[in-house]
């Protein structure tokens, strides 16, 4: 089976000499739902419109359902592609553009008729049909361009930030309707976004994009739970990942500021990133994976200490000097507290320099400004736990729960046996 | 009950086409920004509005000029207050003689009709071209593109004056002395227009839309005819005012090109009476060449009015979220 989408060193570099996409491989395969994503200007756009036959390809290959289409223009791809600004005739009625692509294609007046008016049907535009677009709220134009799509059945889906002129409420909606009729037409989709929300919510796989390059592909799981690099570990995940400068030597420990966390045997694929005295590295821990530990405010809970009476959850929490895995404490002094109503953030402060995050470097350096107040990461905790501002707490943490980095090159470490089956494709 | 209650469900809804523009009116001048909250000082509005309609009793006193004295005979034309009217009103009668043959020169409604024509032609054939140069340069990149707008440019620069001999003794070798297309053709070449065009079509022709329509399978032509030149009428009726009116108001090109006086246009038909009326002392002439005046500018009035209304923008609302 050949992909329904496949592209192989794609690149494009532009007149002035801009690389906007370098080297990008990847695989979307029939039916599936694959998410391009990454900051703005990190060529995901540009990647889409070379696939669109939009943009001239500088080298490398893409390919639809095996078909090398480098050279087709457009309208032979047998492609649709939603507009981030809909892109609506807007002298043409709801109906007219819909079935706008069909009267091109000669398809015959009655057949066309039905044909637009079953896409409408599917996206609840059955009233507005002879409507203009200027008469259409913003849902409904985007409805609109999505039914301008879909009513071609086309083998492959392109959608470029289709959501991001919607407001919050609607995104949301709308999301869940793409989906919807992913679903009902089974057409490969390459979706664009530079929201990370959108794409873990909806892709079956997700390709991360910075700088033009390929920075990780693969489900979304796997993104949150084993980022390739630093790049994914931020991108992806909201609040980001906390991110600290540290040392690991081979025995396991971990030196954090001045809190030392005792691992145990390290895995096998951490051990080589592990140096005598301590090796340089950056370790994450996302928000959610710092739960409250007992000791909070008693101010002795550096090392090993806490991580007593855990509610054994957490499988050998507890144990703290056991294998690889148990939990292990962290010691914070709570700055702010922000309560979502579902759940509550607690940003906190410890003595390990940041690292990476920009904005809590910035926060950091404000301490010479604002003493007691600068703060270097944040944990998600449950709506009813019981932190003040001000408060020396406790958190425990799972040893396997923690990330590492190469701080020099930003690779997550040990990645590379692990990701072996990361880029298998996921038939769905 | 009240009144308003017992009135049928229906009338509430079929709001009549008086109350909606009114409604309409409203709303516009409630979304404007009130003067006040630019800063200005006060009666800086009444200022610039005398100012403003003083400019336009200026501008509109030839016109009354022309109205009043199209009334009168030749004598009064000379010996009465030119801005009121004097008796015997002879509206009619004058009217009447541009349809006779003065003295073999051809008649003024003959006149009129080769002007038509020739700015019918012209201004629509300016207008086609301009349109598709236009649209050609604001959305496709092609090698020597910027080169060629630039010459174009360029173009505008140029007096026509400076190419009256070359003009002349290029058409003579064409044979087109005295042919309508001689006549026709430069005035299908207007360089202000295409320059109007390509800026309009660039402000009006999203280029994400010509990508919507190349996706949904139409061709360029069809996406040109389809997509792009609906939006761009706003602009289309402006350059065809332009070149209608340059056309309509031309009078060095056919004085070059045309000896046959059946072939003359208005301008240089009414530019020989007035030769006459002023050297050969034929003083008959003078209400004719008032009244041909009058004539001659109220197509153009018409013009703009039937068409100011595609003038209007505003089409593109609803095609792109901002």
């Amino acid at each position: 089976m050949s992909a329904a989408i496949g592209l192989e060193d794609l690149t494009k570099v532009y007149a002035s000499g801009v690389t906007a996409v370098d080297g990008l491989s990847l695989e979307v395969g029939d039916g599936e739902f694959v998410v391009l994503v990454g900051p703005s200007g990190c060529g995901k756009t540009t990647a889409l419109r070379m696939v669109a036959g939009l943009e001239s390809v500088t080298a490398g290959t893409v390919r639809l359902g095996g078909r090398t289409v480098n050279d087709v223009s457009p309208r032979q791809r047998d492609i649709a592609m939603v507009f981030q600004n809909y892109a609506l005739y807007p002298h043409l009625t709801v109906g007219e553009n819909i079935g706008f692509a069909l009267a091109n294609k000669g398809v015959p007046k009655a057949e066309r008729q039905r044909r637009v008016r079953a896409a409408a049907a599917t996206l609840g535009l059955a009233d507005l049909l002879g409507r203009k677009p200027r008469q259409l709220s913003g849902g409904q134009r985007q409805r609109v361009a999505m039914g301008r799509a879909i009513v071609r059945e086309p083998a492959v889906f392109l959608m470029d930030e289709p959501l991001s002129n919607l407001d919050a409420k609607l995104r949301v909606q709308m999301r869940a309707e793409i989906l919807r009729v992913h679903q009902a037409i089974g057409s490969a989709t390459l979706y664009v976004t530079h929201d990370q929300v959108e794409a873990m919510t909806m892709g079956d796989r997700i390709a991360v994009l910075h700088g033009g390059r390929l920075q990780q592909y693969g489900s979304p799981r796997e993104l949150f739970a084993r980022p390739a690099n630093l790049f994914v570990a931020r991108f992806i995940g909201s609040p980001e990942m906390n991110l600290y400068e540290a040392a690991l030597d081979p025995s396991g420990r971990l030196t954090l500021g001045s809190q030392r966390l005792d691992l145990g045997p390290l895995p096998a694929y951490l051990a080589p990133a592990a140096g005598p005295g301590g090796r340089r590295v950056i370790v994450g821990v996302r928000p959610s994976d710092l739960t409250l530990g007992d000791g909070a405010g008693d101010g002795d809970a550096h090392g090993r200490a806490g991580g007593s009476g855990g509610s054994g959850g957490s499988g050998s929490g507890g144990d703290a000097a056991g294998g690889w895995g148990g939990s292990r404490t962290l010691t914070a002094d709570v700055r702010v507290v922000e309560p979502l109503g579902s759940e509550l953030h607690a940003i906190f402060s410890i003595d390990a320099p940041a690292a990476g995050g920009r904005e809590l470097t910035a926060a950091e350096d404000a301490e010479d400004l604002l003493p007691g107040l600068a703060y270097n990461g944040l944990a998600r905790l449950g709506p009813r736990a019981m932190v003040r501002p001000g408060d020396r707490v406790t958190f425990r943490v799972e040893a396997s729960r923690l990330h590492f980095f190469d701080p020099d090159t930003g690779e997550a470490m040990g990645r590379q046996a692990d990701r072996s089956g990361a880029t298998t494709p996921v038939v769905s | 009950m009240t009144r308003i209650d017992a009135q049928p469900a229906g009338a509430a809804g079929a709001e009549s086409r008086r109350q909606r523009r009114k409604r309409r009116r409203d709303a516009q001048r409630e979304a404007e920004i009130p003067v006040e909250l630019y800063g200005l000082p006060r009666g800086t509005v009444p200022f610039l509005t005398s100012l403003a309609f003083l400019f336009a009793i200026f501008t509109l006193i030839p016109i009354a000029w022309l109205v009043i004295n199209s009334t009168k005979t030749q004598a009064n034309i000379f010996e009465t207050f030119g801005f009121w009217f004097a008796r015997p009103f002879d509206f009619f009668h004058t009217f009447s003689l541009l349809f006779q043959n003065v003295d073999g020169y051809g008649t003024f409604i003959q006149w009129f009709g080769n002007t038509a024509l020739y700015a019918v032609v012209g201004g629509v054939g300016a207008t086609a071209l301009a349109a598709f140069a236009g649209y050609g340069l604001a959305r496709f990149r092609f090698r020597g593109s910027q080169l060629a707008f630039y010459l174009i440019i360029a173009a505008l620069l140029v007096p026509v004056t400076a190419l009256t001999v070359p003009l002349y003794l290029a058409y003579a070798k064409a044979h087109l002395i005295n042919s309508i297309w001689g006549m026709v053709l430069p005035s299908m070449v207007s360089p202000i227009g295409v320059y109007l065009m390509r800026t309009y079509a660039d402000i009006s022709v999203p280029r994400e839309l010509i990508d919507a329509a190349r996706i949904d399978g139409a061709g360029e032509a069809r996406i040109f005819f389809r997509v792009a030149l609906p939006l761009m009428v706003p602009g289309v009726v402006t350059v065809l005012l332009i070149s209608v009116v340059a056309v309509w108001n031309n009078y060095f090109l056919p004085l070059l090109i045309f000896n046959i006086n059946t072939k003359y246009p208005l301008t240089v038909g009414l530019g020989l009476w007035s030769d006459r009326a002023v050297n050969s002392g034929d003083a008959d002439l003078y209400p004719m060449l008032v009244m041909g005046g009058l004539v001659t500018i109220i197509p153009l009035i018409v013009l703009f009015l039937v068409l100011q209304r595609y003038w209007r923008g505003g089409m593109l609302l609803g095609s792109i979220a901002n």
